[in-house]
């Protein structure tokens, strides 16, 4: 049996993994039901209509599980933690209460989308998936800052008794790393939607080529589309982050890089591979400036560094191969977009030099294997990256929860047995899992409507 | 009146809207416990749009709570860790299970019984008649069982949450947990409290369904629920009785004094509730009913206050300073005003006459 601490940490990470990994779902797919429906609306193409349709059925599971499984995290606070929610529920208080009523407003437009295909005009069904997106987005953001007021609480003050009490209520929204960490976390939503999203439907091209219609392209492109387009902005958000870190938490910092030892000059480890000085040129644009690393912290107060650094390696290598797969994509789509320009004027009487060069590239991307292969591995990347987030996060603030103020067993219950907790918790969540995934399978089967008949191919494959 | 005063105010509000909503839903899915496909289809009709936006008043209540007396969350999350991790096993099981068997079954076989429901019923999922899906065929497996669950967890989670509100009545609960994880519910009143809340859901659940019946013109669900909501209204009136008798000394006095409106409430909507259903007015007696359960809780809200665990911590005490407090209860009370009017415009949409 593992003892208490252990178990009680354990138990929040499954729950925080659990949560974090639906919900960025729920947070991510509206945006794409609200881009479908409304090319549907503009274009008049079923295609888009139907996709919108089938993803707002994903997103009414995927809602209903965040939601249950965020009511489990904001009591389980207390269970566990019940010391630090009562020195500091009200300093975090704020957060939860917009969050809150953005849950409200998501839950009450999404009924309303659900359930007025048929009784909202077209245009005002789709203006009722605008609050959805929206509070969607918000609650995550406002959650977040929670989290960042851990990272570095702002606004306590001694109070008469000696303890400290908190006197701002927009605390978590002035913690020093709040911003970048609500950047950080809204774009990893979008990219988590959106190639897992863009791999459901590259695998059912890869399994079964008679899909490589214009459904199963348009589903693809409005993932890939998303996912692909945050992937060069959150490499520069989480340069951002990492700068903050390093002014703001420098044993999180000294973890994530692994220093031992406090440098001038320090060296950008990057893999296997040492560039000197690069580090402290990134950090401070002067490659002799001084990087503290983990022998400036005093032993009691250090983080695990191994988990913390390794999360952090694994992270920002996957954040640079999706960085290198959107290059590759927008390179396939302006290549295949020219060819077919090309072809047309061909076709209109034009002489094009290097037709066969343009007819190579007059393949679409979801016609080369490789391509969907590689979208196919790119589903659960940006899963494995949030989570590893998370980690060097959250363990890189250890032995705090609330930093430089409240050390983990500290805030733990005086309840015992919480390894049962644990065990019971995780044969839960792993029987929802198993059956969730099996429900977004059923929901993703079925007909899907037709390509228009062939008197208008050419525009099509331009759409697409 | 100081914003902390508010705060709690608005705990409570939040309270009474989650009995009433949330547990008219806890009683639909007892309800749901059924053999009949058109009576469990009425549960889902009923349930599927409002479940979510009811369950965030639970939420709402937690987040209130944690923020404006951060000390009484603490004390309740290390007093009340049985029935709240059960209410919370319950929480995760029925909101799961709702919605896998609702995405997770078949659903070409969904109205072929009472031709009267069929328009009706179907609009739940009228997604699945235009994209084309509804031949998709089988139905998950597992799905019938997660239609068990669904109804097993609809009953665990009032239950335990009864216990609970019987358990800070009684004033057995110690602030460090010392009084025990189980022992302090195993007593007569917690139990009573549960059985009570349970029926209460049911009774309520039942009420609302007769009039949304009444809304489908299906006849036989009308009746059948016109009579359960009599037997579980009167079951309920015989619980909340035969608990007087169990009060402390301290909370029944309180009851006769400044509880007493609150319970003189409970009692005319109780009976109310009873007689407009005799009338067949279903749709006043929702009212009416609703009144029974809230005057409840206030009876027991007032009847435990100024304490949160009697004996032990006092309300204000464990409250935010009062500069945490102010702004907190303005964006509440703002919060509210959105949401309130968001919810009505809901319900009108949806419960307009089906197109």
């Amino acid at each position: 049996m593992i003892d208490d601490l252990t178990a009680a940490r354990e138990q929040m990470e499954l729950s925080l993994s659990f949560h974090i990994v639906f919900a960025v779902l729920g947070v991510g797919m509206p945006w794409l039901m609200l881009a479908a429906e409304w090319r549907g609306l503009r274009t008049g193409d079923p295609r888009w209509t139907a996709l919108a349709r089938r993803w707002s059925k994903a997103v009414a599971v995927l809602f209903a599980v965040g939601a249950v499984s965020g009511t489990v995290l904001s009591i389980e606070f207390g269970l566990l933690w019940p010391v630090f929610m009562a020195r500091f529920g009200s300093a975090i208080g704020l957060s939860f209460t917009l969050e809150s009523f953005a849950f409200f407003i998501e839950a009450i437009f999404l009924a309303l989308y659900l359930y007025g295909w048929n009784r909202l005009s077209p245009r005002v069904h789709l203006l009722t998936a605008v609050p959805v997106a929206l509070s969607g987005m918000a609650s995550a953001l406002f959650v977040t800052t929670a989290n960042a007021w851990m990272n570095g609480p702002v606004g306590l003050v001694t109070g008469p008794t000696g303890g400290l009490v908190a006197t701002e209520p927009l605390g978590p929204f002035l913690a020093p790393t709040a911003g970048p960490q609500m950047v950080h976390m809204g774009l990893a939503a979008l990219m988590c939607t959106g190639l897992a999203v863009a791999a459901v439907y590259a695998f059912a091209m890869l399994r079964d080529p008679a899909r490589r219609n214009g459904y199963h392209r348009r589903g693809l492109a409005a993932g890939a589309l998303l996912g692909l387009t945050c992937a060069p902005l959150q490499v520069l958000v989480g340069d951002w982050a990492t700068r903050v870190v390093a002014d703001v938490q420098p044993a999180k910092f000294a973890a994530m890089e692994s220093l031992p030892r406090t440098v001038d000059g320090a060296p950008f480890h990057a893999g296997p591979f040492e560039i000197p000085n690069a580090l402290s040129l990134l950090l401070h644009f002067d490659p002799d400036a001084r990087v503290v690393g983990m022998d400036a912290i005093a032993p009691p107060d250090r983080p695990p560094v191994a988990v913390v650094h390794w999360s952090f390696q694994l992270m920002a290598g996957i954040g640079t191969a999706l960085l290198a797969l959107a290059a590759w994509a927008l390179w396939l789509y302006l290549r295949h977009r020219r060819a077919v320009a090309a072809g047309r004027a061909e076709a209109a009487g034009a002489v094009v030099a290097g037709r066969a060069r343009r007819a190579a590239g007059a393949v679409h991307p979801t016609d080369r294997r490789a391509f969907l292969l590689a979208m196919v591995v790119a589903g659960p990347a940006p899963f494995v990256a949030l989570l590893a987030g998370w980690i060097v996060t959250e363990v890189g603030r250890q032995p705090w929860i609330v930093y430089r103020v409240m050390r983990v067993p500290e805030a733990l219950t005086s309840q015992t047995g919480l390894a049962t907790y644990l065990y019971a918790t995780a044969l839960i969540y792993l029987v929802l899992a198993v059956a969730l995934v099996a429900i977004l399978r059923r929901i993703a089967r079925g007909a899907t409507p037709p390509d228009p008949t062939p008197s208008t191919p050419a525009r099509d494959e331009v759409a697409a | 009146m100081t914003a902390v005063d508010g705060l709690g105010l608005v705990i409570f509000v939040g309270l009474a809207a989650y009995t009433v909503l949330g547990g008219a839903d806890f009683g639909a899915g007892l309800w749901d416990l059924s053999r009949d496909r058109a009576q469990r289809d009425l549960v889902a009709r009923a349930m599927a749009p409002v479940w979510e936006a009811n369950h965030v008043w639970l939420i709402f209540v937690v987040i209130t709570l944690f923020t404006g007396f951060p000390g009484a969350f603490g004390a309740l999350s290390r007093a009340l860790v049985a029935p709240v991790s059960v209410a919370l096993l319950g929480i995760v099981l029925r909101g799961a299970a709702f919605v896998f068997r609702q995405y997770g079954g078949s659903h070409d076989t969904h109205d072929t019984h009472d031709t009267h429901d069929t328009h009706d019923t179907h609009d739940t999922d009228d997604t699945d008649d235009t994209d084309g899906s509804s031949g998709a065929g089988r139905p998950v497996r597992g799905t019938a069982l997660w239609g068990r669950v669904f109804a097993i967890s609809s009953l665990v989670t009032p239950f335990a949450f009864g216990t609970a509100a019987g358990a800070l009545a009684l004033g057995t609960l110690r602030a460090d947990g010392s009084a025990g994880l189980w022992a302090p519910y195993l007593a007569p009143l917690p139990l009573l409290a549960g059985l009570l809340a349970v029926t209460c859901c049911a009774y309520l659940a039942a009420v609302y369904l007769s009039r949304d019946a009444e809304r489908i013109e299906s006849p036989a669900l009308v009746a059948r629920f016109r009579r359960r909501a009599l037997s579980t209204g009167v079951l309920a009136g015989g619980l909340a009785l035969a608990a007087l008798p169990l009060l402390p000394p301290a909370l029944g006095g309180a009851l006769r004094g400044v509880g007493l409106p609150a319970v003189l409430v409970s009692a005319t909507g109780g009976v109310l509730g009873l007689v407009l259903l005799w009338r067949r007015r279903h749709g006043l007696a929702r009212i009416a009913a609703a009144c029974a359960p809230v005057g409840l809780l206030a009876g027991w809200a007032l009847g435990v206050y100024p304490w949160v665990l009697p004996g032990q911590l006092l309300l204000a005490e464990s409250a935010a300073p009062p500069v945490i407090a102010g702004p907190v209860l303005i964006v509440l009370l703002s919060g509210l005003a959105v949401v309130a009017p968001s919810y009505v415009f809901m319900l009108r949409v949806l419960r307009a006459g089906a197109d």
